[in-house]
């Protein structure tokens, strides 16, 4: 084996992710929460199309980094 | 017996060669050979040690090593190595190349492997290698079909003599047996026994291929698990894990059972009904191995244990019911192990360096397949294993995969514990690649965001003229102004609210002009949004979907005219009041009527926003 080699680990501690995914799942479905009620609330005229679609790319992200956090605490490694 | 009549044709074939080919290879003489067969597993095991030396004239780079057919096609593996002396320890680093080699006219019933040699031997120099060869189903169960009562006795044949191409001056061999009965032994000149060893020679110059066969046959009870298939998956992530699953397809090698199985004696007396079958196995899994399972096609197999320190893991695994001779059983077990252990980055090329084999201790394999899934996005694989191996690839879609992750797989027979040592997939990776994985689950869940948005502003109704699709157009119409309405109605009481604020400055700093220009503002946007407010309310005046709430609105926006006017009103007051420098008790009385129109004005627009709200 190579002595200059050098180990390579994850980018993120694994002993995080549960706590990572805790937390960008509850931060993505408040984002979430918000963007329906936005949907819900507002009339078809004075609704805007940029606000929609930023909460739901805020939201789609932190959804993202939460789920893929879920899927790597519960061991299964994507 | 096949194998009697085998080595009864070689010998004969050997007794003509000693006569016709002696001299081809004669240069080189052993001059002392030890030999000491293993024989205490199910896996045979052969140390020699050889002691070469140069007889002839000039110079020689290749020993030859010599195995009948029969025991050649059991052959797993051969390694060489140079003896320097009693001190040095040997270990695999300094082995020597061997490969098979056809010397002419040779019988085809011998296999010849050549030990290249680093440096070529001189005359008369003498030079001391040791040879391990590691042989599989060399033991021949005899008889080979017992009942659950019988005792498991085996048979194992070789020569007494050493099978060279080379004449042999001293020769010794030892044939250790596990500790139990010895049946019978082939009797030669100088045989002797010590305890559980057997022990033949010392011989003294024999020449090229002498051969005397011997037969030992024997008690064993030690578990002859053979697996027929393993498959060994090795899937890393660069998450911070490398999966390990491995698929056993497992068969005891030893003599066949027959008659009836009764579960009561073998429970009763395990050592007496049922010596031959073993119940579990060993498997020693790396450090820190994690989330370790072990089920079958049904589901979790509970017999299970696992020890683990800083060293090794120790997983013991008991199959479903004993194995006897010719039972089967499959089963799968897997792991998790920290990727920084296994993954290493040299020269901008990631690898892995993992075992070959088995856990399991003491595990023949007959054909295992092993398979390295490196991420999605690897390329420019190479693979380097400490043998030859039959190498392949394919393709895998796992979890969030578009094309699928390269696999590397590695393929071989007849595999031991010693070939349980480390290869190397090389392969290059942009760490990029990474976030393949986060970037599918975020689009998947925009793409949702944006078909909720979608489904919220296309207009889904078939008949478009139909009078109820018309009403709700209107009340549409009407929600949307009376929204616009509110939010003008917002914006007035915060500008209110800084027209308050900057009465709260004057009292705290006096500063009549700062104060004056604030009104100037508030005066302006005020006025813009009535003007705002003017179109909206003329749209409900006209919309006869309105009218229901018109009174309300009409009600919200006059409070709030009143309230504007009160307000500004107390503000000149104020100003009025500090320009001419009237203070204290005076202004006070002269607000205090004001500022509780103002108060009740207040709740009264708040209670309607909230009424309209409702709606």
């Amino acid at each position: 084996m190579d002595s200059k080699a050098a180990a390579i680990s994850s980018p993120v501690p694994v002993a995080w992710y549960p706590t990572l995914a805790v937390f960008m799942l509850a931060i993505g479905l408040i984002v979430t929460a918000s963007f329906f009620i936005y949907e819900a609330t507002s009339s078809r005229r004075n609704r805007s199309l940029a606000k929609e679609l930023t909460t739901g790319a805020i939201a789609s992200l932190f959804l993202g980094f939460g789920s893929l956090f879920l899927l790597l605490a519960s061991g299964v490694y994507v | 017996m096949g194998l009697r009549f085998d080595l009864l044709s070689l010998f004969t074939t050997l007794a003509l060669l000693s006569t016709t080919t002696t001299t081809v290879l004669s240069d080189v003489v052993l001059s002392k050979v030890d030999r000491r067969i293993d024989l205490t597993s199910q896996i045979v095991r052969v140390t020699s040690t050889l002691k070469v030396e140069n007889a002839g004239p000039g110079p020689v780079s290749e020993i030859l090593l010599t195995f009948p057919e029969v025991q050649a096609k059991d052959l797993a593996y051969l390694t060489a190595a140079l003896n320097e002396g009693k001190g040095k320890v040997r270990n695999s680093g300094s082995s020597l190349p061997i490969n098979v080699v056809n010397p002419e006219g040779m019988p085809p019933s011998l296999t010849f492997h050549s030990i290249s040699l680093p440096k070529a031997l001189a005359e008369g120099d003498v030079l001391t290698i040791d040879v391990l060869a590691v042989f599989t189903h060399a033991l021949r169960p005899f008889p080979e079909e017992i009942t659950q009562a019988d005792i498991q006795l085996v048979l194992f044949q070789d020569t007494a003599h050493y099978l060279s191409p080379y004449a042999v001056n001293v020769q010794s061999l030892t044939v250790r047996l596990p500790k139990a009965r010895i049946e019978t032994y082939t009797k030669l000149e100088n045989t002797n026994v010590h305890g559980s060893d057997i022990k033949y020679g010392p011989y003294q110059n024999l020449p090229p291929f002498s051969y005397a066969p011997v037969a030992v046959h024997f008690e064993t009870n030690q578990p002859f698990a053979v697996a027929q298939e393993l498959v060994r998956e090795i899937e890393i992530s660069h998450w911070g894990n490398v999966q390990v699953t491995e698929h056993y397809n497992i068969v005891h090698g030893g003599a066949k059972s027959k008659g009836e199985f009764s579960r009561l004696d073998f429970q009763a007396r395990p050592h007496l009904r049922g010596a031959s079958a073993f119940k579990n196995l060993v498997a020693k899994l790396p450090p820190r191995a994690h989330s370790i399972y072990y089920r079958d096609e049904i589901g979790n197999i509970s017999t299970s244990n696992v020890w683990g320190d800083p060293k090794k893991t120790e997983l013991l695994i008991e199959p479903r019911y004993p194995l006897f001779g010719g039972w089967r059983t499959t089963f799968t077990i897997g792991y998790g192990l920290p990727l920084q252990d296994f993954l290493f980055e040299s020269k901008g090329k990631r690898f892995i360096n993992f075992s070959f084999g088995s856990p399991i201790n003491d595990l023949v394999i007959d054909n295992i397949i092993v398979k390295v899934v490196l991420p999605e996005g690897s390329n420019d694989i190479f693979t380097s294993t400490p043998f030859p191996a039959k190498q392949g690839q394919e393709t895998k879609i796992s979890h969030l995969d578009v094309v699928g992750r390269p696999v590397v797989v590695l393929e071989k027979t007849n595999v031991v514990p010693e070939h349980n040592q480390y290869f190397q997939v090389y392969y290059r990776f942009n760490s990029l690649s990474m976030l393949r994985e986060p970037f599918m689950l975020i689009s998947g869940f925009f793409f949702i965001f944006v078909a909720c948005i979608v489904y919220m502003h296309v207009d889904m109704s078939i008949s478009k003229s139909s009078a109820s699709y018309l009403a709700k157009m209107q009340w549409d119409e009407v929600r949307a102004t009376i929204q616009q309405v509110q939010s003008v109605i917002n914006q007035c009481l915060y500008t209110h609210e800084k027209l308050e604020a900057s009465l709260r400055d004057l009292s705290r700093t006096g500063d009549v002009q700062a104060c004056k220009t604030a009104r100037k503002t508030a005066d302006s946007l005020l006025k813009e949004y009535s003007k705002e407010l003017k179109p909206l309310l003329s749209f409900l005046q006209s919309s006869p979907q309105a009218t229901q709430i018109l009174p309300k609105v009409e009600e919200l926006v006059a409070k709030e005219r009143e309230l504007q006017e009160r307000l500004i009103a107390k503000h000149s007051t104020i100003v009025d009041c500090y320009e001419k420098k009237i203070g204290g008790r005076e202004l006070e009385n002269r607000v205090a009527s004001q500022q509780q129109k103002v108060v009740v004005l207040k709740q009264e627009v708040e209670d309607l926003l909230d009424y309209i709200e409702e709606i």
